[in-house]
């Protein structure tokens, strides 16, 4: 068989033309932009809270967008779509099928702060196999089986675990005397309770402590004399006090000055964030919270400088919460995830996250600096991180890697 | 010693119950005043404290009167500051708004005006949430005093350091000045003419327009003199409380189940009522647990609503 010029001709017109619709169909399945959901409460008590992680969000999406968006998706910039959240799980509920009914091209979502809320709303993204990353702390929320969920905060329950034996050993080496009985004060929120089993369970065999006052409060108190009396009758040597809403922080943490066991009188180890938010100064102020440890999943540390900078100009805040920082590592997953896909398709992006083992990056803004889930959704070694006030300021203390300042365990007096 | 401790525990109970209950009372006397003149149930009344509160924590730190008085004496002069600006708020409001639902224009009308009253109320009480947080935002804020960490401590009483009760100084002016003010309004509803009209108005509005008095004004006073009053009460608890413009939800429950108790249409027994439910939630946690202290005051509301409807102090009969 022979080939004229006009065939050649032809096949390389053919060949031209297919090119070309090839390039032009690859461009059009490359969207403009790229929708991520934030889904937290905007209204209600929380709404603190969920302002923070929107804060957070944003930044990232800008910086994002700034540095050239999704490079293999053609540069298509990320845009942020924010639910509220509002202030009970119905709410978080509704919230969620409106984002998934509305938002049918959405690749993936982060929220919803409080873990009740986080509960509720990824019954709604799991059918819809929406991917939804979150920061809380609950057991339940990896447990269940589901397949879209990325729990990227140590577990409540693990940080008790893994906290409790360092701070006791930070205590023996501080006072040289290890502390022998326990206090429990928790609210009664999903990620608090989820904190305090463990200790309520193994305290001798695990942690070798008697848990001599074990209160459990519904959020919000209107006032905190009972229950702190309670701790004052009993004298525990430590405290575990888990609240999620600042006016409770305000009423124990004063209750404890009144009755003459502030200010490091009563080592007292909190979870989560609400005592180490930038309003607790405001509302407390640097002397009564001096000494003040927090066990959290995340928070501004090392390393982390040039963000923190950028953070404080662009807020006003002090610091950077966990909140903050880990919606902001949320999006530079997301960001990530979308990149190894190369499709702006929520189950593509999901198997991507699935698949993900990565030390740069996104991890940067996480402790461990690792991403990698493990089948159940659950980032493996997530770690923790102790957090004290020093100076009118939250410091990172723990883990070494991370710590800003030394650890120092309050002296009795 | 566990006698000496369960005593201490009782004790400590009791006092925290009076100081919190004497501050609920206040707040149920600025709604009882409304309800009892007007008949209208205001669900936007823990929205107006919030207001309130507002106004307390910008006079305090943005207005002088930390500066003026400091953080002792500050914020009570603030809280007490507070009611004027929001009894012409509630004026204006009742003026453009409540007005028109309420009062001897409506008494023909199915329900006597109730279910425009209610989605009125309503809608103040969303437009007040939403647009404080839209204008004051979501941090959450305080009147800081160091009063509200420190107490006048009573005792040891016994040997070895035993029943020592800790009386927090900010509640306990607080719980101080809501007595004084709730004595004031009652001397002035019974000692004064405007009282008198307010009292008349209340009793029975068609003989009272008949006596020559101008109802709607009566109604337009109450309303205002409730807002400002929980206004006050507001502004007292803005010095142990942190609150965002959603503050008012946690305590118009509070508010309602008090003036329920104390007999809807007496403002001495909205006092009692708001120190009733203030001594059971404190004193339930003797023996309930702690997670348990609100659900307490509601049983301990239905009891009563079953056994005495009236309440303490109300007429067990409509009025004529």
């Amino acid at each position: 068989m022979t080939q004229t010029r006009r065939d050649v001709m032809a096949a390389t017109l053919g060949l031209t033309a297919a090119t070309g619709l090839t390039v032009r169909i690859g461009q059009a399945q490359a969207p403009a932009e790229v929708k991520v959901g934030l889904l937290v409460p905007l209204s209600g008590p929380w709404a603190r809270f969920g302002e923070i992680m929107r804060r957070g969000a944003e930044l990232a999406v800008r910086h994002i967008n700034e540095r050239g968006g999704v490079a293999a998706l053609n540069g298509a910039r990320m845009r942020l779509v924010v639910l509220d959240a509002g202030d009970s799980t119905e709410k978080a509920k509704n919230a969620a099928q409106r984002m998934v009914a509305q938002e049918p091209d959405m690749v993936a979502a982060t929220g919803a702060y409080l873990s009740s809320f986080t509960l509720a709303a990824t019954e709604v993204t799991e059918r819809a196999e929406l991917l939804m990353l979150t920061l809380s702390y609950s057991d339940l929320i990896t447990g269940r089986g589901f397949r879209y969920v990325f729990q990227t905060s140590s577990r409540a329950g693990d940080q008790a675990r893994e906290a409790i034996p360092t701070l006791m050993q930070l205590a023996q080496s501080a006072s040289g005397r290890r502390p022998e009985t326990v206090g429990i004060l928790t609210d009664n929120t999903a990620a608090s309770i989820s904190f305090v089993e463990p200790i309520r369970q193994e305290a001798q065999a695990r942690f070798g402590v008697r848990v001599v006052v074990d209160e459990t409060f519904t959020p919000p108190l209107s006032d905190a004399t009972q229950l702190v009396q309670r701790i004052r009758s009993r004298r525990p040597d430590m405290l575990i006090f888990p609240v999620t809403v600042i006016s409770d922080a305000k009423l124990v943490i004063e209750k404890m000055n009144e009755f003459g066991l502030g200010r490091g009188r009563l080592p007292t180890i909190a979870n989560g964030i609400a005592v180490a938010q930038t309003d607790m100064l405001q509302n407390v102020g640097a002397e009564q919270l001096e000494g003040l440890m927090t066990v959290v999943a995340n928070w501004d540390a090392k390393g982390q400088e040039q963000i923190i900078e950028e953070w404080r100009r662009e807020t006003n805040e002090p610091w950077m919460t966990q909140n903050a920082i880990s919606t902001y590592g949320d999006m530079w997953i997301v960001k990530y995830a979308l990149e190894a896909a190369r499709r702006a398709d929520r189950n593509a992006v999901a198997q991507a996250i699935r698949t993900m083992d990565v030390t740069d990056g996104p991890a940067a803004y996480f402790p461990g600096r690792r991403i990698k889930f493990d089948a159940n959704g659950l980032r493996e070694n997530a770690g923790l991180m102790v957090v004290q006030w020093q100076g009118g300021r939250p410091v990172t203390v723990y883990p070494s890697q991370s710590a800003v300042a030394e650890a120092v365990w309050p002296r009795r007096t | 010693m566990p006698m000496a401790q369960l005593l201490e525990d009782v004790l400590q109970a009791l006092n925290a119950g009076l100081l919190v209950g004497a501050l609920y009372g206040l707040m149920c006397v600025g709604l009882g005043l409304i309800f009892g003149v007007m008949r209208v149930i205001n669900f936007a009344q823990g929205d107006f404290m919030m207001c309130g509160m507002y106004a307390a924590f910008y006079l305090f730190t943005a207005l002088g009167v930390q500066a003026a008085f400091g953080p002792y004496g500050g914020p009570y002069i603030a809280a007490i500051l507070a009611g004027p600006p929001l009894f012409l708020f509630a004026w204006a409001v009742h003026r453009l708004l409540l007005s028109r639902v309420t009062g001897m224009r409506v008494t023909a009308l199915e329900g006597e005006g109730h279910y425009a009253q209610l989605l009125l109320t309503l809608g103040i009480a969303l437009i007040l949430q939403n647009g404080g947080l839209f204008v004051l935002g979501s941090v959450p804020v305080s009147i800081r005093t160091p009063l509200s960490s420190s107490a006048f401590e009573i005792g040891p009483l016994l040997e070895d350091g035993y029943l020592t009760i800790f009386v927090n100084k900010a509640r306990a002016i607080a719980a101080l000045v809501s007595v004084a003010v709730a004595i004031g309004l009652l001397l002035f509803i019974n000692r004064t003419r405007l009282g008198k009209t307010l009292r008349a108005a209340a009793d029975n509005p068609q003989a009272a327009i008949y006596m020559g008095i101008d109802v709607e004004r009566a109604h337009r006073v109450a309303f205002a003199l409730g807002v400002g009053i929980t206004a006050i009460a507001g502004g007292l608890l803005a010095s142990s409380y942190p609150f965002t413009p959603y503050v008012g939800l946690e305590y118009v429950i509070v508010m309602y189940a008090g003036v329920v108790l104390g007999g809807m249409g007496s403002i001495g027994g909205a006092f009692w009522g708001g120190m009733v439910i203030g001594l059971i939630q404190q004193l339930s946690t003797l023996v309930l647990p702690t997670q348990l202290q609100n659900t307490a005051i509601f049983v301990v509301f239905l009891l009563i609503v079953l056994l005495r409807p009236q309440g303490f102090f109300g007429r067990s009969v409509e009025r004529t």
